[in-house]
């Protein structure tokens, strides 16, 4: 009896001086283990997005909107493709088969080519 | 005649043939005044002038013959007639000056209205009649007692060497002046005063004595007031003289003080006759050219940021040689005008006459003029405005790829390329679970 309450003392203990680090050590584990390859791969090029959006948006910040129509061109062709591969990415996940029933990998894959496409000519349109 | 200076008053405006300038109308008190100015009918008839005498209450008096004038100088030494005779009065001597022609009039202590008259029309103003310039401190040695045979000093001169002569004021000997006193408006643009009056000097009857202020003290008084026209490009002098005739065998300029010394009226009062008469300082212009810079011909519209050039030529007339010869100016300049002034440069003189500049029009588009506006005392006005039309840039004419805008041209590019590397990779790339799969 006492073994046992001082096992539940002593989880809870431990579980109280779990830090921020061994939050996202857990995470970052998770991740690596939990996920399908198809799917880091579109995390990879989420984040690539992610980074180019950022820093055109520094240097947007910087220098000012001087031809804005170019900043707006190129920051909306980062932004939608970021949105563009989230949409790729439930759609292809394996946990999500049950609100993405009548949808294949092959029609989603095909769907986010054909947005890109028409994203691509606009930005090429309106970058000016 | 014992003229120790006589002032004259000048109108001068600019006839449009300067070679025909020289037929000149004198009026005189009566006709023995010949002989008391013979002296200074001398140098004008030396510098080419054609005298007619008349006496100013000739009734046959006339400056206009069906239309035209039939002389392009006016000379009044007639001071004390009360009245102009035959067609002449003050509208017809001011329509004879804003026509083109140019004035010379001479007053003196007793001055009658007609000559009052057609001062104030100028803006002059002479004293009271029977008074003088008088100075107690600065008066010559032949003086009569009365201390009104002034000394001017030449530093009271205007500052003009066009008016006074090249050098004048370094080698003018100095001026005697006896004669009435006059005033201008000091805020009067027009009205040039030429020689000024000692600050120790000032205007009263000399045969009274003092007993009320004095309507004309020191410095404001004017021995030679001249006044410009407005609307002519030329200047107009106004000046007075004094009226004692002497014996005419005596010379026109008497010496002050022991040793004895000439003055140097002859010098000024030749000076001054010829700026009157339009012998010097008269300016023109002409080949007002502008272009893109570079070109010859200018174009149809400018536009904006252009380079352009202009130029134009000065002449100056030159009565020695009775030619017009190149302007040598250092500071002519030119003004680019769309309501304010959005340029403004000086014109390089190349020694020719020539003026030219070189600049960049503004990044404002609208009607602009060429304008210069050269204004200096002395010296003809010129006023040149040319009207040109600068446009904005049209639609072709802007950058086609903004610097600025690189980092967002690329990041467009590169995320057309990170989707085809991607779509690649995505669709090609071997799955875990197949791997192990072939590995079991």
């Amino acid at each position: 009896m006492s073994n046992r309450k001082e096992v539940a003392a002593a989880s809870q203990s431990a579980a109280i001086q779990d830090s921020f680090g061994t939050i996202v050590r857990r995470f970052i584990n998770e991740y690596w283990s939990g996920t399908s390859r198809s799917l880091k791969i579109i995390d990879a090029y989420m984040f690539y997005i992610l980074i180019t959006g950022v820093v055109q948006f520094a240097y947007c910040c910087l220098v000012g909107t001087f031809p804005f129509n170019s900043f707006l061109s190129g920051f909306i062709s980062c932004v939608a493709s970021f949105v563009l591969a989230s949409c790729l990415r439930m759609q292809v996940n394996p946990q999500n088969k049950s609100e993405f029933s009548g949808i294949t990998k092959e029609r989603a894959f095909a769907d986010f080519l054909f947005a890109s496409l028409l994203l691509h000519l606009v930005v090429i349109n309106f970058i000016g | 005649m014992r003229v120790s200076f006589f002032a004259i008053v000048f109108l001068v405006c600019m006839p449009l043939a300067l070679c025909t300038t020289k037929r000149t109308l004198v009026l005189l008190e009566n006709l023995s005044f010949r002989e008391s100015f013979s002296q200074y009918f001398k140098l004008l008839r030396d510098k080419g002038f054609e005298l007619s005498f008349r006496t100013a209450d000739d009734s046959t008096l006339t400056l206009t013959k069906y239309g035209e004038f039939l002389y392009d100088n006016l000379i009044i030494f007639a001071p004390s007639v009360r009245e102009f005779g035959g067609k002449l009065n003050t509208p017809a001597i001011s329509d004879f000056v804003d026509n083109g022609g140019n004035l010379l009039v001479a007053g003196s202590s007793s001055i009658g209205e007609a000559v009052r008259e057609l001062a104030a029309e100028c803006g002059v103003e002479y004293d009271e009649e029977k008074t003088a310039l008088i100075d107690h401190l600065r008066y010559d040695a032949k003086d009569t007692g009365r201390h009104t045979l002034v000394i001017a000093d030449k530093r009271n001169l205007l500052d003009a060497p066009i008016i006074i002569g090249d050098n004048a004021k370094a080698s003018l000997k100095p001026l005697l002046y006896r004669g009435v006193a006059m005033t201008a408006d000091s805020a009067n643009p027009l009205v040039l005063p030429i020689l000024h009056a000692d600050s120790t000097a000032y205007s009263f009857n000399p045969e009274r004595s003092i007993d009320d202020y004095p309507m004309l003290l020191a410095r404001p008084l004017c021995s030679l007031p001249a006044c410009r026209l407005a609307t002519m490009p030329g200047p107009f002098l106004l000046a007075r003289w004094n009226s004692s005739p002497t014996n005419s065998s005596e010379p026109l300029w008497s010496p002050p003080t022991p040793p004895l010394l000439l003055s140097g009226n002859r010098d000024l009062a030749l000076s001054l006759s010829q700026w009157v008469f339009k012998q010097r300082g008269v300016l023109r212009f002409r080949d007002v050219k502008h272009s893109l810079a570079g070109e010859s011909a200018p174009p149809e519209f400018y536009t904006v940021k252009d380079l352009v050039q202009y130029s134009i030529t000065i002449d100056i007339y030159k009565p020695e040689t009775g030619r017009w010869e190149p302007f040598q100016g250092s500071d002519v300049q030119l003004e680019f005008v769309r309501i304010d002034p959005f340029v403004r440069t000086n014109l390089r003189s190349d020694g020719k006459g020539t003026f030219r500049a070189e600049f960049q029009l503004p990044d404002v588009y609208g009607v602009y003029q060429f304008k210069v506006d050269y204004t200096r005392v002395g010296l003809t006005g010129l006023h040149s405005s040319t009207l040109v039309s600068v446009r904005p840039l049209r639609h072709t004419q802007y950058d086609r790829f903004i610097v600025a805008a690189y980092p967002y041209y690329v990041s467009a590019f590169s995320m057309m390329a990170g989707l085809f590397l991607f779509s690649f990779v995505f669709l090609y790339h071997r799955d875990e679970a197949a791997e192990h799969k072939k590995k079991e």
